[in-house]
């Protein structure tokens, strides 16, 4: 799947940010990974291997932060979590739910050493 | 050492489509993102919406595909400048693929531009690609759980074309829950229940589409 494509996006950023010291090793990688993102934990550590694979990050560990999708009713203000992504306020039953958090993707650190 | 990135895994991607998007709109170009699974019907309703607005409306194609053109070659025969994008094995198309697509194309005589991205529910969803729309195409023969199962698609598309309505009778679909649940994922997307075989609501479709366009154009 596309987990691969979006490991190449990591590994692109991990050179970026550890051009200046090619002599280190990479010891860990975080990532933020949202629950309303395409992404599944367990295909990004697959890719991860491969990718790290002789490189200065091989052997790192991969840390992913996983967000919960929470949602904030714009009709009574209630903000919680969403249950299989069914947008709909428990509260008033209004189905205009803004999202808060849960879509996030991103590189979060690096350690070196 | 500990080095801070805070640095998005798409920010690469998402660069290179604020770029085709600062291209289409200076084009005053209204591009769209069709995505679906594969045999959803996304060329079908495509080859009927062209029939439709090639009329009144100056249209372009980039059909995504990982190996072949055979749709590229479909919407050939209905006289629109097309652009076949072959991903090579990757399971969606990406802003730069498009970006080298777009060379070919003299987007200044256009004013609909529509992409039909790779038959997959998932993988396409996080590629932004510089469109205005994401349209997702769900046939009822797929199930009325699809939408329940791939939500990003639904939340993320500004209208979903429910297709294959002609096939109601022999499937155990629930057209008004399968509705409800789309608008429980996301309450704004507009619904069009189409037949690409029979052309039924196709008209609608290509009504709100051909709307779009002129209020892109300004
Ligand atoms: N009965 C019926 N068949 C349809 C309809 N729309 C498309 N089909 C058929 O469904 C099959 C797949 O249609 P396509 O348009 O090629 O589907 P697609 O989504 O473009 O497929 P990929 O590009 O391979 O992902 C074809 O055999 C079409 O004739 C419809 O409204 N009703
Ligand atoms: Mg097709
Ligand atoms: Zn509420």
């Amino acid at each position: 799947m596309h987990e691969m494509a979006l490991m190449a996006g990591v590994f692109e950023i991990i050179s970026r940010y550890t051009a200046d010291f090619p002599e280190k090793r990479v010891t860990k990688v975080t990532l933020v990974v949202g629950e309303m993102t395409n992404a599944v934990p367990e295909a990004l550590e697959a890719a991860f291997e491969v990718y790290a694979n002789s490189t200065n990050v091989e052997g790192a560990e991969l840390v992913i932060k996983e967000i919960p999708l929470l949602a904030r009713c714009t009709e009574c203000g209630r903000e919680g979590r969403i249950e299989k992504h069914m947008f709909v306020c428990p509260a008033c039953s209004s189905l205009s739910m803004e999202i808060k958090s849960g879509r996030e993707l991103y590189v979060d650190s690096l350690e070196v050493d | 050492m500990e080095i801070n990135v805070n640095t998005g895994i798409l920010s690469a991607n998402d660069r290179i489509a604020a770029e085709n998007k600062e291209q289409f709109s200076g084009h005053g170009l209204l591009v769209i993102n069709i995505m679906g699974s594969p045999g959803a019907g996304k060329t079908t309703v495509l080859e009927k919406t062209i029939d439709i607005l090639a009329g009144s409306l100056k249209l372009a194609v980039i059909e995504g595909d990982i190996y072949t053109s055979k749709d590229a070659r479909r919407i050939e025969k209905h006289g629109v400048p097309v652009k076949q994008i072959n991903t090579g094995g990757a399971c969606h198309l990406d802003a730069k693929m498009v970006a080298k697509a777009l060379k070919d194309f003299d987007l200044d005589a256009r004013q609909l531009l529509i992409i039909e991205n790779v038959g997959n529910l998932v993988c396409p969803v996080e590629f932004n690609l510089g469109e205005d729309l994401k349209i997702a195409v769900l046939s009822i023969t797929e199930g009325d759980d699809k939408p329940m199962k791939y939500p990003l698609l639904f939340r993320e598309s500004q209208a979903v074309i429910i297709n294959k309505v002609d096939l109601l009778d022999f499937t155990d679909v629930d057209m008004d829950s399968l509705k409800r649940d789309i608008r429980k994922i996301n309450s704004n997307i507009e619904i069009f229940e189409v037949s690409a075989r029979t052309g039924q609501g196709i008209g609608e479709w290509a009504a709100w589409l051909g709307q779009k366009v002129n209020e892109k154009k300004g």
